[in-house]
């Protein structure tokens, strides 16, 4: 076929002419994956602390005048768990930086492997911290009310569990939040790891 | 010492790179896309790469993969890559002096072959690229014969879109 021939001829005169592509693009095409996935878990960690955020302040906090003695100790507690979380997103932003980069096979393995724990302890952090910070309510809350002392021990006792339960599932519930969004993400950066690590052994 | 798989893999692929940047040219309408299949190419090839025991040459191995990535993704979007105007691709390559009937024959043939479906294409490629039939029914995994068979029904098509 003599425009197949035409064609070819015209094929291998363009053969040299495309944009070359540099060894360190094609690295960096290599590891996208894990680095947008870090990348999203940043994204979301910051989304997460500027809702959060935004709802404290949406919400006109009446209860407050109850609380007076112990809302020194809350404030501290809020304080304290702006830095942590601060801390936290700067931590997920230094393991963005570094899988962005152009590491070695083993020096990217390692960032998975820390952005992992990284995530893990947000999420405990977390948890713990709202454990903390409620029960603390509860506590007091039990203690000051006017009805604690007046009806008997055992009713006081059934209003305490029932507290902690609904605490326990609404933790639980928080936890599975976190499971859902951060979990996809660990799980696909994990499947990225594994892979790197077959090609590494 | 054994060299680190992922240097042997970029170096090899850097310098085998036009393989890709050709079924780019077949398989896509414009530059973006040219771009987004070389990087999927480039992420398939990574992935297969574990499997490349070397005992083929990595150029012979770099086209069946990529081939069969193209054929999956352009599968996956048949309807946005259907019809493509040959003109929205004259930025891809340098300009070189062509007879002038002869560039509008070039152009017209372009525009046939971008009218084929996915294997179709993956076979004008081959033949494009000097491979014998050998070669093409072991890079697509078809029989010697069905890739001839497929070959001369290409001809019949494409001289049917040039003179409908």
């Amino acid at each position: 076929m003599k425009e197949l021939d035409l064609l070819k001829k015209d094929w291998k005169k363009n053969e040299n002419s495309f944009e070359q592509v540099s060894e360190k693009e094609i690295y960096k095409m290599i590891h996208k994956k894990s680095s947008s996935i870090v990348k999203w878990i940043l994204i979301i960690s910051i989304l997460e602390f500027t809702i959060l955020n935004l709802i404290g302040f949406l919400i006109p906090d009446e209860k407050r005048e109850e609380l007076i003695v112990i809302e020194n100790y809350l404030n501290a507690f809020t304080i304290l768990g702006y830095g942590i979380t601060l801390y936290f997103i700067y931590l997920f932003y230094k393991n963005y930086k570094s899988i962005s980069v152009v590491a070695t096979t083993k020096k990217l393995m390692q960032s998975i492997l820390k952005t992992r724990k990284t995530v893990q302890y947000y999420i405990w952090y977390n948890i713990i911290y709202i454990f903390l910070i409620v029960s603390l309510v509860i506590v007091y809350e039990l203690q000051n009310s006017p009805t604690f002392n007046t009806h008997n021990s055992s009713k006081n006792m059934l209003i305490c569990v029932i507290s902690f339960v609904l605490l326990g599932v609404v933790l639980g519930l928080i936890w599975l939040f976190y499971r859902l969004i951060y979990g996809i993400l660990l799980r696909r950066l994990y499947a990225n790891y594994k892979e790197l690590k077959k090609i590494d052994l | 010492m054994i060299e680190n798989p992922e240097h042997s893999f970029v170096k090899q692929l850097q310098a085998n790179q036009n393989i890709i940047h050709k079924i780019c040219r077949l398989y896509t309408d414009c530059e973006d896309s040219h771009k987004d299949l070389f990087q999927e190419i480039t992420i398939q090839l990574w992935k297969a790469f574990p499997k490349f025991r070397g005992d083929s040459k990595f150029s012979t191995w770099a086209y069946r993969v990529a081939l069969n990535t193209a054929i999956t993704l352009y599968r996956k979007n048949k309807r946005s890559i259907a019809t493509v105007e040959y003109e929205a691709r004259q930025h891809f390559t340098k300009d070189v002096d062509y007879n002038y009937e002869e560039e509008e024959q070039i152009k017209l043939m372009y525009k046939a072959v971008y009218q084929l479906n996915d294997i179709e294409k993956a076979l004008v490629f081959m033949y494009l690229e000097d491979k014998d039939y050998h070669e093409i029914a072991e890079t697509l995994g078809i029989s010697e014969v069905n890739a001839r068979v497929k070959m001369n029904r290409i001809k019949g098509k494409l001289k049917k879109i040039l003179n409908p």
